[in-house]
């Protein structure tokens, strides 16, 4: 039988020496062009900003470092958003744990709404907690009218809150992940042995977490110094380094210095990046038997339930009435100061056509970027070749990046020859693929480690060749990763801010950035339909990732690669 | 006994009085009813084992007893105090949970010291207390290791010291060797055993084996569905099971129908009829009366086997033997007799040759056969 088999493979591939190599190497080859594919569109810019930042009319200088570090705004600006940034992560942190220790801990009828409500920033851009603060506190707020209040919402305060509500469902989500994964036994041997539920969280709950905690913490910080809608809205006089390297590019037109900025924004992601991989290298507590299931609700006594059920009321109280205030004020010109309801500005032509050029820019990164994703995940997890985990590595850093730096470089990269996009729906697109690119490339890796590769050497044994057996069993299996990715690429794109802030031309306007324009004109009516309009959208393309990651059986990773 | 006294009496009383009384307890999760009415006292010093097939609620007892689930309806009355609305960390009960539920962040030492510093022991009382128990489970050299640097049994053993740690009034065992392999399931269930005789502590244990539950106990309590089937010893059980349900389930049967045709009231003598002819055994219940359908539970190993000799002696019958197969300690007959299949076992069966080509034996059934009330 065997040698039969042997002979027949043997005739078979002495057909053609040609395509035999193919074969072989088509993975091969196609890694390499997946890595030059990242070492353009990734890599390349963020050299460029690089490279920026160190390249004067005459060549090599320090002088634009030494400009930052010897001006007070630059320093005063750095202060501000390592500021922001930990005091985001740390109120982002205990509401998050709050919520969800209330949603795995707590009583039942208060998990599903609190869990919703947590959850549903994810449907908003994140700009639109600093729009929704402008209509209730602003010059011309609701409330501050309604109680004559002078206070300045614009600046440092404004825009921790805004940035809070923003970034709960990801402390949230990371949280509740890890929650979840601990086995409630331990809990309730604890408690058994005369534990008080203070000591419980104290002795058992946070010492198990901090891992989790730390995980978060470093991610939430990194997003938070990057973001750059609600600071730019909402700074006011206040520096941030975000809006300020826009200001620089767009005001002054000063690339070395903005480079420079944006420098010092990676810098503490990269390293965050590292604490994070290595760090954090298997120091998961593992327990037997710790599957996760769902904790029975304990009588938590009320020196943890009252602080955790203010705390949890108050964010989700607030996130409820955000999203209302918008909503209301997308059928007033000026919520508060015009009376009468209009639907003008949800008919709005530029903010219509705004929409149409997101959708379409959205899609295109999204067919690109879902197809790259699920080509990437197949060679990352299949391939065999020498920088495997760099590829990997460098696919997924997409996400931690900041949109600024990779605006500024890839305005550096291709706004001249031998590759000139700017000016097109192609750069917004392409810059969209490779920020976003991590979590198609998470589903598909996971898809693909749920099958077993003996499926496809069966299929290659009988004689398939590679691209046969990637066309008629691998891209089938990955489907529901692709169309993840592509609906996630979407929907992330959409929203998205602060690399396309920088890569719009003039009357080319994609909605997120409308949205920026008339909250900072004070275009408050047309501010929220559009933001409404997204909301809609997103929303529309969660219900469906939602059908199906429930078909596929997709939920569980998609939910982490969402939260990693 | 009289000469004791009154403070002796009272003693006596005090130790007789139950230490955990379950009273009708109801559990419902949602509209589902897991446990329907169970009902027990457990003594002093007692080891008390639940046993029944997965699902039927053991596990939500123990949380019951232990105070991590509501109870529906009904009491739980712990030394002599109603504690159903008392708190897990208030109540003198102890849980060892199935997956032992040690903490990983903590050493072996920190673990079993774990309850005696929630409640604020000194340093010193403290590392003598776990010296001790280290020393109790053999595994005093072990106080510095992490938890995860130890094997399946030593975990177990850490679990248990932790349990005792606080002395509690009772101890709850959640299949604690489901978790270990086979062989060393036989050693722990016999250290459990011992420790929980030397210190006399009163016990409730969970298991689905009925083999280990026969094994380890002082009584049984058979659960199916959220109820209690029957309570007794383990040769109460075994020897005397009240359905068809306990009787398969703690080994295997072969059962034969028949009716009572006479009971004599002083020898006890009773004969019933089968459809192979009539049987005589003494009768050891009180629950069946002359002229009742029964169902006669007779054990694989209480048959004995012959060659056809025929003597047609009393309560002999005579089968077919289908097939004989040697298991070393024990060969396993299958013998025909009539319609009906029956499974026989032979200790030691040295003699075994002789059976091997044999076709005709005759299966003596025992005069100790138990009856099942037919309804
Ligand atoms: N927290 C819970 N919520 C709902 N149903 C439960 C819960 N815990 C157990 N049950 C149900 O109660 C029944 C008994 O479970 P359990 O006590 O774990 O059984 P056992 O330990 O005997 O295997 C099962 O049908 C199980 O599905
Ligand atoms: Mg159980």
């Amino acid at each position: 039988m065997a040698t039969v088999e042997l002979s027949l493979k043997l005739q078979a591939s002495s057909g053609s020496k040609i395509k035999d190599f193919l074969n072989a190497n088509l993975i091969n080859i196609l890694a390499a062009f997946l890595f030059l594919l990242l070492a353009f569109f990734l890599l390349y810019p963020i050299i460029a900003v690089l490279l920026k930042s160190f390249r004067g009319p005459s060549g090599f200088t320090l002088q634009y470092y030494q400009n930052f570090f010897s001006k007070n705004y630059y320093y005063q600006s750095l202060y501000n958003t390592l500021l922001l940034g930990v005091i985001n992560t740390v109120v982002c942190l205990v509401i998050g744990f709050c919520l969800a220790y209330m949603t795995t801990r707590g009583p039942w009828i208060l998990r599903k709404p609190l869990k919703i409500i947590s959850l549903v920033p994810l449907i908003a851009p994140p700009y639109l907690f600093a729009l929704s603060l402008i209509i209730l506190f602003g010059r011309n707020g609701l409330i501050t009218k309604m109680f004559d209040l002078h206070w300045q919402l614009y600046g440092f305060g404004g825009v921790v809150i805004s940035q809070t509500l923003a970034f709960i469902p990801l402390a949230y989500m990371m949280i509740e992940n890890t929650l979840m994964s601990l086995n409630p036994n331990l809990e309730e041997s604890a408690y058994d042995m005369g534990a008080s539920e203070a000591t419980i969280l104290r002795t058992i709950t946070i010492p198990l977490l901090a891992p989790g905690l730390l995980k978060a913490a470093l991610l939430i910080f990194v997003m938070t110094i990057a973001e750059f809608g609600n600071a730019a809205i909402l700074g006011g006089r206040t520096p941030f380094l975000a809006p300020d390297t826009y200001t620089m590019i767009t005001g002054e037109s000063d690339f070395n210095m903005g480079s420079v900025l944006s420098v010092v924004m990676i810098a503490p992601c990269i390293l965050i990046f590292f604490i994070h991989n290595y760090l954090l290298e298997g120091k998961q507590f593992t327990t037997i038997g710790g599957k996760p299931v769902a904790s029975e609700p304990r009588k938590i006594t009320p020196l943890i339930q009252v602080p955790f059920m203010i705390i949890t009321t108050v964010a989700a109280g607030a996130i409820f009435v955000c999203f209302a205030v918008v909503f209301a004020a997308s059928f007033y010109k000026i919520l508060g100061v015009t009376h009468n309801i209009v639907l003008s500005n949800y008919l709005d032509f530029t903010s219509n056509q705004a929409i149409y050029n997101s959708i379409r820019v959205s899609f295109v990164a999204a067919v690109i970027g879902a197809i790259i994703g699920v080509l990437l995940a197949y060679v990352i997890v299949r391939g065999k070749f020498f920088g495997r985990t760099f590829i990997e590595m460098v696919s997924l850093s997409g996400f931690a990046l900041p949109g600024t730096v990779l605006g500024i470089g890839y305005l550096l990269a291709f706004s001249a020859p031998p590759l000139k996009l700017t000016g097109g729906i192609m750069i917004l697109a392409l810059n969209c693929v490779f920020r976003f690119l991590a979590v198609g490339v998470e589903a598909g890796i996971s898809k693909l480690h749920q099958i077993h590769i003996e499926i496809e050497e069966a299929s290659a044994d009988l004689g398939a060749s590679f691209l046969t057996t990637f066309y008629k069993i691998v891209l089938p299996i990955m489907f529901p990763a692709f169309i993840a990715g592509f609906i996630y690429t979407f929907m992330t794109a959409i929203v998205s801010l602060s690399a396309v802030v920088f890569l719009v031309s003039p009357g080319f306007d994609l909605a997120a950035v409308k949205i920026f324009d008339a909250a900072v004109y004070g275009e408050i009516g047309i501010a929220s339909a559009t933001t409404m309009k997204l909301v809609l959208i997103v929303m529309i393309c969660m219900l469906i990732l939602n059908f199906i990651s429930n078909k596929t059986r997709l939920g569980s990773s998609m939910k982490k690669s969402a939260a990693v | 006994m009289t000469t004791k006294g009154v403070t002796g009496d009272m003693d006596r009383k005090e130790n007789e009085k139950p230490m955990l009384i379950l009273k009708d307890i109801h559990k419902f999760y949602g509209n589902n009813e897991v446990l329907k009415g169970v009902s027990l006292e457990v003594r002093r010093g007692e080891l008390v084992t639940f046993v029944g097939p997965s699902g039927c609620g053991k596990t939500t007892l123990l949380r019951l007893i232990g105070g991590f689930t509501d109870i529906s309806a009904g009491d739980i009355i712990l030394d002599g105090q109603r504690i159903n609305d008392l708190p897990p960390n208030l109540r003198d009960t102890r849980i060892c949970f199935q997956n032992y539920a040690l903490f990983p962040h903590m050493t072996v030492a920190e673990n079993v010291g774990y309850g005696l510093k929630i409640n604020k022991w000194p340093k010193d009382k403290t590392a003598a207390r776990v010296r001790e128990l280290l020393e109790m489970v053999e595994l005093d050299t072990f106080g510095d290791r992490m938890i995860d640097k130890l094997s399946g049994g030593q975990q177990q053993r850490v679990a248990f010291a932790r349990a005792l740690s606080l002395e509690p009034k009772v101890l709850l065992l959640d299949e604690p060797l489901s978790n270990l392999d086979a062989n060393l399931r036989l050693v722990m269930r016999e250290e459990i055993r011992k420790l929980q005789e030397r210190l006399h502590i009163t016990t409730v244990f969970v298991t689905h084996d009925q083999f280990e539950a026969m094994a380890i106990s002082d009584r049984l309590v058979v659960m199916k569905d959220g109820l209690i089937e029957q309570v007794g010893t383990p040769i109460e059980i075994y020897e005397r099971p009240a359905n068809e349900f306990i009787a398969g389930f703690v080994g295997y049967v072969n059962f034969m129908e028949g009716r009572i045709e006479s009971i004599d009231e002083t020898t006890c003598n009773t004969v019933v009829n089968t459809e192979y002819g009539r049987l005589e055994i003494t009768l050891e219940q009180d629950d069946v009366k002359t002229g009742d359908d029964v169902l006669m539970v007779i054990r694989p190993e209480s048959v004995s086997l012959s060659l056809d000799c025929g003597d047609k002696s009393q309560n002999v019958l005579c089968g077919a033997l289908k097939s004989y197969m040697y298991a070393g300690s024990i060969a396993k007959c299958t013998v025909t007799i009539g319609d009906r299949t029956m499974i026989i076992d032979q200790y030691n069966p040295r003699d075994a040759q002789q059976f091997q080509h044999a076709d005709r034996v005759e299966v003596e059934i025992p005069r100790s056969v138990h009856l099942l009330k037919k309804k």
